[in-house]
């Protein structure tokens, strides 16, 4: 186990202006701040210069106020009430996030075209909580609250659920960010059921776990596979591209893509004029499955291939090498992704901009916004409740209450899975083409729940 | 004794010497000025015919403009080249660049300490610049995302926004330390105070309100939420406010609502709203109060709005993403 606490204290400033010095004591309390000297909080990072100042100034009213009453008891003899002394300050709080993660989890192994060749690094998105709980550290003299990270990385999917009971039993940790396949969750929903525990899913887009595991312990921070099929084939419905050949890969993922797509299609009045299955490989006798002229050459017309390829292998040889000219969607070229580094709205250059100093030169990727949006919540819950009372903070978040996502509308979690409803952006290499919900896809109450299961279209109904 | 008599008159005609001629220098070209944070550039519209009579190459993301006391020179804060540029309003051409911290965004000018206050949107802090100097003497650290920028009129405070800190900074600008916060709505962004002093107005894009401050007691005393016809909360997304000077009407640019809300001061009560261009966001007033100039950030243009009518009359075509717009006048 590997504890990592992350939160940096903000560097006090110097005063560095002849100003400062010149400044007395009298000044300062009498005519420049009047009312203010009473109220400032001399936490965090106020100076320690100023503190000085006010001391002094506390010292030169105490001893005034200390003549007054003495002239008053010798000369008067009137009965002198005792100022009560000021409170001492109340100890600042801690909230420590939980970050969840499994040794040597192979989603984050470099995806190869060889032994030598990366095609693809991927890594974990802890940089993502990491500039999140950087932002809070303004945050922490307000509030009289710390925020850090505390990093768990445990052996397999299965040891997700323990470590998050022993973090939140020994350490009293309620916060967790799951950095975890589908498979650890199942295990995860019961061992936390009905406990003082809200874990943020950051990685797994699996459509069950809205679905089916439908627990309350759990905020769907990642956008769901159901989600972002739907933000494509919005796009798709935008162009009137409504013909579609499928192109499917081998793998379980890719079935389940290929269903989630299918029932978009369904959704948003588009076709699947073929649900063609490839192999990859140069096997000669298997050249229909193998071969992307041969898939693509099929009865009748299309207007874009959508291709479903979990492995990112095959994927790459489809562009250019159909047989009609169109473009390729879903697996490579036009991709629904939660976020992206080339997003240039809503402040997300600043926010990609973070990342890429904080991660040494790494693109921020949909996982990293989904660590960072979650640690963002805790943050928030803590700021608009004034509380580090979990009740009061799970109910915040988990309440009508929207986040700043750096992706237009505000965020929020749909009362009934517990999805973080965000818009979905459609990434081509180096720029994002568009930003699902699109115009024109109306919705009667939150445009953004066009996108995914509404309320009416889901098994899972946490709020009746 | 009588030269000590005199000094006063004396002194008199001096100042008021100065303050003619200053006014003699200011050219009060009436001249509007655009800045376009994608073309790098800023776009002077003649106002009486609405035609762009110069395009003014400014270094990279020109955004926030400030004119000086006597409208000889205008400040734009570049954010990409991390330097304000110094424009000769009556060459109109860049004369000179005050280096700032990391993308400096919005910034105000305290003239007679010759000093100028800026954020710094990458950097998270507040840059003091010493105008004559051209050397930041200062540097504050403030929430992430610092934009707005309110320095008091005595200059002895300097107001910051932290828009991911959804924070107001509360500055004394002698020790350059932050004396207090106060928290708002989500993504503060600009200011604009009532002419009595007493309140500071904040518009808060994300959760689509305004928030108005009491100055003295430096605490929120209200809020002010919008919602033209046919719009969603959602949509709401107030960035820039002017308050016009008899402290009565305030207007307030509604982001991708497409509308400027007009609201009754003292009442804070919503009197309408002008229908402008794609996310809405710098505002300019003319100084009859006769004239808004609206920046329309996704349509590269600036829509012009009668205040008598509370109409838009024309839209004009600018650069690509304009931010802000000034007047000289």
């Amino acid at each position: 186990m590997i504890r990592f606490f992350a939160l940096r204290r903000r560097r006090v400033s110097k005063g560095a202006s002849p100003a400062t010095r010149r400044l007395s004591c009298g000044l300062s309390c009498d005519t420049t701040l009047p009312t203010l000297s009473k109220r400032v909080r001399l936490t965090g990072w106020a100076t320690a210069d100023l503190a000085r100042r006010f001391n002094r100034c506390f010292v030169a009213d105490f001893a005034h106020a200390a003549f007054l009453a003495f002239v008053a008891v010798l000369g008067l003899a009137a009965p002198v009430v005792a100022q009560p002394a000021p409170l001492p300050a109340p100890p600042r709080q801690h909230i420590s996030i939980g970050y969840v993660e499994i040794e040597g989890d192979p989603r984050y192994e470099p995806i190869r075209a060889y032994e030598r060749l990366v095609l693809k690094t991927r890594d974990h998105p802890f940089t993502g909580a990491q500039i999140g709980l950087d932002e809070a550290a303004a945050l922490v003299r307000v509030l009289n609250t710390e925020f850090a990270l505390e990093r768990i990385t445990v052996k397999s999917p299965t040891e997700v659920a323990s470590a998050v009971t022993a973090a939140l039993e020994g350490r009293g940790v309620h916060f967790f960010l799951i950095d975890a396949p589908a498979e650890a969750f199942k295990p995860l929903a019961a061992a936390v059921k009905g406990k003082e525990v809200l874990a943020f899913n950051i990685t797994a887009s699996d459509d069950g776990l809205r679905r089916d595991l439908c627990a309350h312990e759990f905020v769907h921070v990642i956008p769901s596979l159901a989600m972002r099929m739907d933000a494509l084939m919005q796009y798709l419905a935008s162009r009137k591209w409504r013909d579609i050949l499928v192109l499917e890969g081998p793998l379980a993922a890719d079935a389940e893509t290929v269903k989630a797509f299918t029932r978009s299609a369904q959704k948003f009045g588009a076709r699947i004029v073929a649900d063609q299955h490839f192999k990859t490989g140069t096997d000669p006798r298997e050249r229909e499955q193998n071969n992307p002229a041969l898939l693509s050459a099929i009865r009748g017309n299309y207007d874009v291939v959508f291709v479903a390829d979990e492995a990112f292998d095959f994927v790459r040889q489809v562009p250019y090498h159909t047989v009609l000219p169109r473009p390729v969607v879903g697996s490579i070229d036009l991709e629904p992704v939660a976020w992206h580094w080339t997003w240039e709205h809503n402040g997300a250059p600043q926010v990609n901009s973070r990342f890429d100093k904080k991660s040494g030169g790494r693109r921020m990727e949909g996982a990293d916004w989904a660590a960072w949006v979650a640690v963002k919540m805790v943050v928030q819950a803590t700021l608009r409740t004034r509380s580090a009372d979990f009740a009061k903070q799970r109910n915040f978040i988990l309440g009508d209450a929207g986040f700043d996502g750096d992706k237009g509308l505000p965020v929020s979690v749909r009362p009934w899975d517990h999805q973080v409803r965000q818009a979905v952006l459609l990434a081509a290499p180096y720029m994002v083409v568009g930003s699902a919900p699109l115009e024109g896809f109306l919705h009667r109450t939150n445009e953004l729940d066009t996108l995914g299961d509404d309320e009416p279209e889901t098994s899972c109904h946490m709020n009746k | 004794m009588p030269t000590l008599r005199l000094l006063p008159a004396q002194l008199c005609i001096v100042v008021f010497a100065a303050v003619w001629s200053a006014a003699g220098w200011a050219k009060d070209t009436g001249l509007v000025f655009v800045s376009n944070e994608k073309t790098n550039n800023i776009i002077v519209i003649d106002p009486k015919t609405n035609k762009v009579v110069k395009d003014l190459r400014t270094s990279r993301r020109p955004r926030d403009m400030h004119f000086n006391s006597d409208h000889t020179k205008l400040y734009v804060a570049c954010g990409d080249d991390d330097v304000i540029d110094i424009i000769d309003i009556a060459k109109l051409e860049v004369v000179g660049k005050l280096s700032t911290g990391s993308s400096p965004e919005t910034f105000g000018i305290d003239e007679s300490r010759r000093r100028i206050y800026v954020s710094n949107e990458e950097g998270s802090s507040l840059s003091v610049i010493d105008m004559d100097q051209n050397i930041i003497v200062q540097e504050v650290p403030t929430g992430a995302e610092p934009e707005g920028v309110f320095v008091s009129e005595d200059g002895h405070f300097v107001y910051v926004t932290s828009e991911v800190g959804d924070l107001i900074h509360l500055i004394d600008a002698d020790s350059g330390n932050v004396v207090q916060d106060v928290v708002v709505g989500t993504r503060p962004r600009r200011f604009a105070a009532t002419p009595d002093h007493k309140e500071l107005w904040v518009s808060a894009e994300l959760s689509g309100e305004v928030y108005i401050i009491d100055r003295e007691k430096f605490t929120v005393e209200g809020k002010i939420e919008f919602l033209p016809p046919g719009m969603r909360k959602t949509d709401v997304t107030p960035v820039d406010l002017r308050i016009t000077r008899d402290g009565k009407t305030a207007y307030v640019t509604l982001g991708h609502a497409a509308h400027v809300a007009v609201v009754d001061v003292p009442t804070r009560k919503i009197q309408g709203y002008i229908l402008v261009g794609k996310r809405s966001w710098g505002l300019g007033m003319s100084r009859d109060e006769r004239t808004l100039y609206v920046a329309n950030g996704f349509g590269d243009d600036v829509t012009v709005i009668d205040l008598k009518t509370r109409k838009a009359t024309v839209s004009i075509p600018v650069g690509r993403i304009p931010w802000g717009v000034v007047i000289d006048d």
